[in-house]
């Protein structure tokens, strides 16, 4: 358990005036990153649907602007609030260190933004990954894109390094100046981040060099966005699984019950696990060897064992302590649980898209499924699952909890908010069934024409139209949202904060012998569906009329 | 505390269940497709209708997907192929038994299939086949052993004592934007190495095979092989699933794959 620490609404109430404007900045700038890559990514899926028609590289231009400005901008500028918010909450009134660092941070991703934002609309279209060979006629193009991420590389870097030194040099005078569990998370995922701000130097400075001709063309380029990428698409999942300790405390009052040591071991392992289960992005690479593919499919298996323990941890906590309080039946202590908050409407839909996400992403990281489903639109319909469903709605319930206390502030309409989570996920369900059928029938991922001149099968067009109509459905949602949020951002009444109801279990003793079966069944459950769609998978390409041997796998 | 605790609630349970996922090594055993020989049945690997040899991945000779042809070679040997088999309509159709050159700069997968004195002597062209079956004559005057009629447009490797089961060879460049040849002629039950290459910068090359794709991914300057075998006739669909710039959605071709006459023995 935690040292006893004032809420989390108080510590961040507490952070000096120069602290809240930096993540006020960044939070905003999140928000509008989000909202602009929201409205890209909702032409793209109109684009997909049929219902609006974009020239070639009008269309490759909004795919570039939604990746970049969403998965880049989006989830690395809302990390780096969350992450210097906590950082400061966890020093509890002392605000942060090295804050000069955490302002040129802040302004290096800031600069960032706009660098990249700029070239995406001005340049040849390079998709998010910035691949050269896609501007080897347009080198400015590609030096400017991928200075703007070598800008938020090292923005994040910055920041990250501040929020390391605030987090090792806390005081909250209760705890003997060992880092708490949510402590370590961060000082972990602060650690993450400045690995990966190396990683994106490694795959965007030679092609900067190149652009300014001074070095040879990036040839390199793929393989280590590969390295990148793969980092980037799990630090948002460890930020969310912080996340997510840091609000079930704020919701309930409940902590881990198995210990702050545990908890750290949980997300120690992050670094343990991730980095080396890369390999399963290269799988169709043309040269892999065997020995890479066995290699990489047996690690991939261990890809989510981190995020797995976690979310057991959080939900076997909630669950002894809910029935400890009396509840009673399978789920009666899920139906206690603050349904009235948007909070918790947001993290309970974020956990169950997660399974979704994770069963279908097991389904991609069998090497030899790879060609069946890579570089098909089951990659955008699984992972919006995790990028929106999991990721996105928990950093929103984060905001949800800091903006007001930062700003004093409440969010628009909190009732109408408390639905959006559900509105969200229903259209990502819509979506994501839609766009994963699609992959099973090889639509392919970045391809707006779908017609092949009337040699593609017909249901391409229907299942494209259903994931316009789900990725409709999300946006909107998604929308309602993110300005609901922002709203808090504004200055308000300085009574305008109403408390969003919370329940109070972390005093509760716990009772002897309570079983904690949710989360376990929870996880059983995806297992199973991750088996079975596995199962139709490798039916579906025994099935085909073509035999092969030799070949290979997916990318992002 | 802990030892009254539920074992639900227990960090070795925890610990256990995060592992869970692992579990799926089953599936992929129960496959064949498992990464390691523990549990991995290959009599299950077999795909489609019949063909011994067609395997969910990477079985076989080849343990390396990439082929050790250089680019080079590939463009002299793409560029023979085309010549050599293309048809009035502008489609090519490979016909077994016949190379494509003397010289293809890579020996190690070609060494029993090459039959090109014979080709090249008799001009075996896919017309004069088709009018006059010379290739069955040919073939048997050197050595044929399998004694089948040769009717139809593919027929099996025999030249030069070769046995029955060496693959017909294809090349296939992938390009900004199409693919060359953009229409293959294949039979029913024969097999193909089919090699690719990408000739400017990244591109794929996803065969529609009605309801689901098959994707290889091609890399400039990067000779990719496989063997594939047609099981059903058809037109399978070929398109680029891998961004390759502004015509990047219309780059497509076909294979028109007819019956073998004799199931694959032609």
């Amino acid at each position: 358990m935690n040292a006893p620490l004032p809420s989390l609404s108080d510590r961040v109430s507490a952070l000096p005036g120069c602290d809240k404007a930096l993540v006020r900045v960044l939070f905003g700038a999140s928000l509008l990153a989000l909202a602009l890559g929201v409205g890209f990514g909702w032409l793209t899926a109109l684009g997909r649907a049929g219902v609006a028609v974009f020239e070639p590289q009008q269309a490759a231009r909004l795919l570039t602007l939604h990746g970049v400005t969403v998965f880049f901008y989006w989830l690395y500028l809302a990390q780096t609030a969350l992450l210097l918010v906590l950082a400061g909450a966890e020093r509890n009134g002392g605000g942060l260190a090295l804050r000069s660092l955490a302002w040129i941070g802040g302004a290096l991703m800031l600069a960032g933004f706009a660098v990249s934002e700029i070239a995406s609309i001005t340049g040849t279209p390079l998709l998010y990954d910035g691949g050269p060979a896609l501007g080897r006629d347009d080198p400015a193009a590609v030096g400017w894109f991928s200075l703007g991420y070598l800008l938020l590389g090292a923005g994040l870097a910055a920041s990250s390094a501040s929020a390391i030194a605030t987090v090792i040099t806390r005081r909250n005078g209760g705890a003997g100046g060992a880092l708490s569990a949510v402590g370590f998370a961060l000082f972990a995922w602060a650690g993450f981040l400045i690995v990966s701000a190396i990683a994106a130097v490694n795959a965007f400075l030679p092609s900067v060099l190149w652009a300014l001709g001074r070095g040879a063309f990036p040839a390199n380029q793929p393989t280590e966005w590969h390295i990148l990428f793969h980092n980037l698409h799990y630090l948002p999942l460890m930020a969310t699984v912080v996340v997510w300790y840091v609000l079930v405390q704020a919701l309930t009052g409940v902590s881990s019950m198995h210990g702050a040591r545990f908890s750290k071991i949980v997300f120690a392992s992050y670094l343990l696990f991730v980095p080396p289960t890369s390999l399963y992005h290269m799988f169709l690479e043309p040269n892999l060897s065997e020995t890479v593919r066995v290699v990489g499919s047996l690690l991939s298996l261990f890809v989510a064992v981190p995020t797995v323990m976690a979310f057991l941890i959080i939900v076997s906590s909630l669950e002894a302590h809910g029935r400890s309080r009396g509840a009673s039946g399978r789920l009666g202590w899920v139906g206690a649980l603050p349904w009235k908050n948007p909070v918790m409407a947001a993290i309970a839909c974020a956990a169950l898209n997660l399974g979704l996400g994770l069963t279908f992403a097991f389904v991609l990281i069998q090497e030899k499924l790879a060609p069946l489903f890579s570089d098909t639109f089951f990659v955008p319909g699984y992972f919006h699952f995790f990028a929106v469903g999991t990721v996105s709605l928990s950093f929103l319930a984060a905001m949800m909890v800091v903006l007001p206390a930062l700003t004093g502030s409440a969010p628009w309409r909190p009732a109408l908010l408390c639905r959006m989570p559900a509105v969200i996920s229903l259209g990502l369900l819509i979506f994501g069934a839609a766009g994963i059928a699609a992959g099973y029938a090889g639509v392919p991922r970045r391809t707006f024409d779908i017609s092949y001149g009337g040699g593609a099968p017909a249901l391409w067009h229907t299942l494209m139209t259903a994931v316009g109509i789900g990725g409709t459905v999300f946006a909107l949602g998604l929308t309602v949202l993110v300005l609901g949020v922002a709203r808090s951002l504004l200055p308000g009444p300085k009574d305008s904060v109403v408390q969003q109801p919370v329940v109070s279990w972390g005093d509760t003793p716990l009772r002897s012998q309570v079983a904690a079966w949710t989360g376990p069944a929870g996880v059983v459950l995806v297992v199973v569906a991750m088996a079975l769609f596995t199962i139709v998978a490798f039916d579906l390409m025994n099935a085909l009329p073509l035999t092969v041997i030799g070949g290979g796998g997916h990318s992002h | 505390m802990s030892e009254n605790r539920h074992f639900t609630t227990r960090r070795g349970f925890i610990t256990g269940m995060g592992f869970g996922a692992v579990g799926l090594y089953g599936v992929w055993a129960a496959y064949g497709a498992a990464p390691l020989p523990f549990g991995n049945h290959h009599e299950t690997l077999h795909q489609g209708h019949g063909d011994a040899a067609g395997t969910l991945g990477h079985a076989g000779a080849d343990h390396d997907a990439g082929s050790a042809m250089t680019p080079e070679a590939f463009r002299r040997e793409h560029a023979a192929f085309v010549d050599r088999f293309k048809r009035p309509d502008g489609s090519v159709e490979p016909v077994a038994g016949q190379a494509v050159s003397h010289d293809t700069g890579h020996h190690d997968m070609n060494a029993h299939d090459m039959g090109h004195h014979d080709v090249d002597a008799h001009d075996m062209g896919y017309h004069d086949m088709d009018a006059h079956g010379a290739g069955h004559h040919d073939m048997n005057a050197h050595g044929a052993e399998d004694g089948h009629d040769m009717s139809g447009h593919a027929m099996s490797h025999t030249a030069h004592g070769a046995d029955a089961d060496q693959p017909v060879d294809l090349y296939l460049l992938a390009f900004m934007w199409g693919y060359n040849p953009d229409i293959l002629r294949l039979r029913t039950g024969v097999r193909y190495r089919l090699r690719m290459m990408a000739d400017d910068i990244t591109h794929g090359a996803s065969f529609q095979l009605g309801a689901a794709s098959r994707i290889i991914r091609l890399r400039p300057d990067s000779v990719s092989d496989q063997i594939i075998t047609f099981t059903k006739p058809g037109t399978v669909l070929i398109y680029c699933t891998v961004y390759c710039g502004a015509g990047h959605d219309q780059m497509q071709g076909k294979i028109i794959v007819t019956a073998s006459e004799q199931g694959g023995q032609p």
